[in-house]
C-alpha cells in the first residue's frame, strides 16, 4: 500500500469517524455535538480517496502543493469548529449564571423559611 | 394506582387551560403537573389558575430536558404512571384512560398513543408524513417491532420506565430515539390508535428547515443507539 498524505488523511479519517461513534456510544459525547465531526470525518475522506478534486480546485486556486489543500480544509474547519465550541460555552456560561442566582435565591428562602 | 400528567408547555398560553380542564375532566384521578419551559407568556400563570401544580424552568430546555423534569418529579413523589399530554391541545385526553389500562393490567410498560394504525382525521403536511413514515420504517426495521407513529409524544409509562426516563432521556428530540432505547432494554412497548387534533393554538416550535435537520440528527441518533450496549 502507497503512504502517502491521501492514504493517511484517509486513515485518520476512519479513525476518527470510529472514534466519535465510540465516543457517543458511550456517552461521552452528546449527538448534537457529534454531527459535526461525522460531517468533517465525511468530507475528509471522500476528498482523500478521490484526489483528483483536490487536485482540480488546487489547480484553479494555483496551489503549487495539492495536498496543501488538504491541510486547508482541515485548519479552516477546525477555526470555524473552535467558534461555534466558543458560542456553545457562552450559552453555558449564561445558564450556569443563571443556576447559580437561583440557588442563592433558594438558599434565601430556605433560611427565612426556618427562621420563621 | 398514582397517575401523574406531565404537560410540557413552551409559550402555550392560548390552550393551556383548555388542556388542564379537559384532563381533569376525563381524568378526575390524576394529578396534573405542568413543565413551564422557560415560556415568555403567560402560560404559567394560566397554568395555576387552571388548578395544575406548575413547575417554571430557569430557561428553556427543550422537550427532553422539560419532560425528564416531570420524570423526575414523578419519581421523587412515588407515581405509578406517567403520562405525557402536549399542552397544544393535539392530544385527546379522553384517550388518557385507555392509554393506561396496559399498563394496569401489566402487559405492557410503555403505551403510545399511535395516529397511524387506524384512519383518523389527523391531516398534516406531505413532508411531515413522509419524515414519519421513514421514522417509522426505521424504527420498526431496527427493534424487530412494528411501529406505525414514532414521533408522537402522547404516552404513558410505568414506574420502572419513570426511572429509567429520570437518569436517560434524550436532550433534543427525544420521542422516536427513546423507542429504540427502551426495546433495547427489553420494556414492553405497546401502541394504540387515538385521534389527535391540529394544534389549537400558538405556534409550533418546528419549521421546515429544522424538520431536515431533526430527521438527520435523529436518524443518526437512532443508528448509534443500536450499537449502544443495554447497559447506560
Amino acid at each position: 500500500m502507497v503512504i502517502n498524505v491521501y492514504s493517511l488523511s484517509i486513515m485518520f479519517s476512519v479513525f476518527f469517524l470510529l472514534l466519535v461513534i465510540e465516543l457517543v456510544r458511550k456517552n461521552k459525547l452528546q449527538e448534537r455535538y457529534c454531527l459535526l465531526w461525522i460531517l468533517m470525518s465525511i468530507i475528509l475522506l471522500v476528498l482523500s480517496s478521490t484526489p483528483v478534486i483536490i487536485e482540480t480546485v488546487s489547480a484553479w486556486l494555483d496551489i503549487k502543493n495539492p495536498p496543501s489543500l488538504l491541510f486547508l480544509f482541515g485548519l479552516g474547519y477546525l477555526i470555524l469548529y473552535n467558534l461555534a465550541t466558543t458560542v456553545t460555552v457562552s450559552k453555558q456560561s449564561e445558564r450556569i449564571t443563571r443556576l447559580t442566582q437561583e440557588i442563592a435565591l433558594l438558599r434565601q428562602k430556605i433560611t427565612d423559611m426556618n427562621s420563621k | 394506582m398514582k397517575i401523574l400528567v406531565i404537560i410540557p408547555a413552551y409559550n402555550e398560553e392560548a390552550t393551556i387551560k383548555n388542556v388542564i380542564q379537559r384532563i381533569k375532566l376525563k381524568m378526575p384521578q390524576a394529578d396534573i403537573l405542568v413543565v413551564n419551559d422557560g415560556s415568555k407568556d403567560n402560560t404559567s400563570r394560566k397554568a395555576k389558575t387552571a388548578g395544575a401544580k406548575v413547575i417554571d424552568l430557569p430557561y428553556n430546555l427543550g422537550i427532553g430536558g422539560a419532560m425528564q423534569t416531570g420524570y423526575l418529579y414523578a419519581k421523587e413523589n412515588g407515581y405509578d404512571i406517567a403520562v405525557q399530554v402536549d399542552g397544544d391541545g393535539q392530544h385527546d385526553p379522553s384517550y388518557i384512560k385507555e392509554l393506561i389500562e396496559p399498563i394496569i393490567n401489566n402487559s405492557a410498560d410503555v403505551v403510545v398513543g399511535s395516529r397511524y394504525i387506524s384512519k383518523t382525521n389527523y391531516k398534516s403536511s406531505v413532508f411531515r408524513r413522509m419524515g414519519m413514515i421513514f421514522f417509522s420504517f426505521l424504527v420498526s426495521t431496527l427493534t424487530n417491532q412494528k411501529f406505525k407513529d414514532t414521533t408522537s409524544g402522547f404516552r404513558a409509562v410505568n414506574k420502572e420506565v419513570i426511572n429509567y426516563f429520570s437518569n436517560h432521556y434524550p436532550v433534543d428530540y427525544p420521542e422516536v430515539d427513546v423507542l429504540i432505547r427502551l426495546k433495547k432494554r427489553n420494556f414492553r412497548i405497546a401502541e394504540l390508535p387515538v385521534e389527535m387534533y391540529k394544534r389549537q393554538g400558538g405556534k409550533s416550535s418546528i419549521t421546515t428547515f429544522r424538520s431536515l435537520y431533526y430527521m438527520l440528527k435523529v436518524s443518526l441518533a437512532i443508528i448509534i443507539g443500536t450499537l449502544r450496549s443495554s447497559e447506560e
